[in-house]
């Protein structure tokens, strides 16, 4: 055996050197590529997917804030038009209270008015039934103091002429 | 023509310790692959340069194909310093080989005799013993550190009856098997390659040995990856062999070792 391995060179100190010199190429690859390569690696994967995670997560959250945008305009949209139609229903409540204030003051305005002109009327009555009266009064008088058959034709026209200067 | 020697010759020694031209070759393989592993530590960053990004590529696509073989990526981490650190070496002493002054370049041994300075690491028993040695030793201790010694122990002796028992022995020839079919194939191809070149470039020095030449590149690279997937393969098996009852990790072995 050890005959064959001296014929085909095999020497265990040629063999040792050549595996020390393995080991040794395998343990500066190891330190300084491998371990660092391998990192550099798992690290950018890391970050890649990292990244592709929050680029989705980006996406998501995006699509929830235009969500909520378009809820929010549409809720805003809404209370506008509840406004709107809350201020339309005030104005013509108020409208309606205004016009029917307005109509009573009118109305009051107009009775006070009524109540004024029919006074005033009263009173010009009064005075014209008292005037009537003094001057009736006046007539009579005159009337009794002269004789019937004298008086009567000179009478009835002065009564009638005093009658038309009292009506103008 | 340089006489073509199944050993590695010595070229000088240090104290009682042989330095073969196969000896140094590997060692200035090493030299240059740790010096590009510094260079490339320092140029290292998470944007890549074009320098990383070809490591980048290589890396990649090796931690696919052991993925592939594994099963899960951080199985293929774990194991791809050993796996990817002998397709490397094989790969870069082969190429090495190859290089022009390689075996042309010779100096005066000890002994007297003329021989090469420079030989390729893997037409020397030495280096693909070594190689197939610590493989195997590996892939068994990372089945040990995965089932346990006792499953693994029990993978070699299997008492649940004869069959099995016999088919554990098997398996244990198998391992020694393993050291030798992986020496002597990636031996028997480099050496065969540096005989062809040498016989081609004895005969017809100019043009002629240049497909050999481009042949030789090709078989290189495909002995290191045949090295690199067999050691994937054994050690797949090593920390899965317990699941492995169907024999599909000795399908893979059938199939890579045919190549």
């Amino acid at each position: 055996m050890s005959q064959l391995a001296g014929q085909l060179g095999i020497d265990w100190r040629l063999l040792l050197s050549q595996a020390v010199n393995f080991f040794l190429l395998l343990l500066v690859l190891r330190i300084f590529v491998y371990k660092p390569l391998l990192k550099l690696l798992r690290d950018r994967r890391e970050k890649i997917e990292n990244g592709l995670m929050k680029a989705e997560e980006a996406g998501r959250r995006l699509e929830a804030a235009e969500e909520e945008h378009r809820r929010r305009l549409k809720d805003a949209e809404a209370a506008a038009v509840g406004i709107l139609r809350k201020a339309e229903t005030d104005a013509k409540g108020l409208e309606e209270r205004l016009v029917a204030a307005a109509r009573k003051k009118e109305a009051d305005e107009l009775a006070k008015i009524g109540a004024a002109l029919r006074a005033k009327e009263e009173e010009s009555r009064r005075a014209v039934e008292a005037e009537a009266v003094a001057f009736v009064k006046s007539v009579v008088a005159k009337t009794v103091e002269l004789s019937p058959e004298s008086v009567d034709d000179a009478l009835v026209a002065r009564a009638v002429k005093e009658l038309k200067q009292a009506a103008s | 023509m340089q006489p073509i020697s199944i050993r590695a010759e010595v070229i000088f020694r240090i104290g009682g310790f042989p330095v073969t031209n196969a000896t140094l070759l590997g060692f200035i393989t090493f030299v240059l692959l740790a010096s590009v592993a510094l260079a490339l530590r320092k140029r290292l960053a998470l944007v890549p340069g074009r320098i990383q990004n070809a490591a980048e590529i290589v890396a990649e696509g090796s931690l696919d194909l052991m993925q592939s073989v594994l099963g899960t990526r951080r199985q293929a981490e774990k194991y791809f310093p050993l796996i990817f650190t002998v397709f490397l070496f094989v790969v870069s002493a082969n190429w090495l080989g190859l290089l022009p002054g390689v075996s042309s370049v010779v100096i005066r041994a000890p002994d007297g005799a003329v021989v090469p300075l420079l030989r390729s690491p893997a037409s020397d028993l030495n280096f693909t013993f070594a190689l197939a040695l610590i493989v195997v030793t590996f892939a068994n201790a990372f089945g040990v550190a995965a089932t346990g010694l006792g499953a693994r122990l029990r993978f070699f002796f299997n008492l649940k009856g004869p069959i099995d028992f016999f088919v554990g022995i098997l398996e244990l020839i198998s391992e020694f098997a393993k050291i030798i079919s992986f020496a002597f194939r990636l031996f028997g191809n480099i050496f065969a390659g540096e005989v062809l070149l040498a016989i081609m470039a004895f005969l017809m020095p100019y043009l002629a040995p240049l497909p050999f030449m481009l042949l030789e590149v090709f078989v290189g690279f495909i002995q290191a990856f045949i090295f690199g997937m067999l050691t994937l393969v054994f050690v797949s098996m090593a920390i899965s062999h317990g699941d492995d009852s169907d024999g599909h990790g000795r399908e893979k072995v059938g199939q890579i070792s045919h190549a």
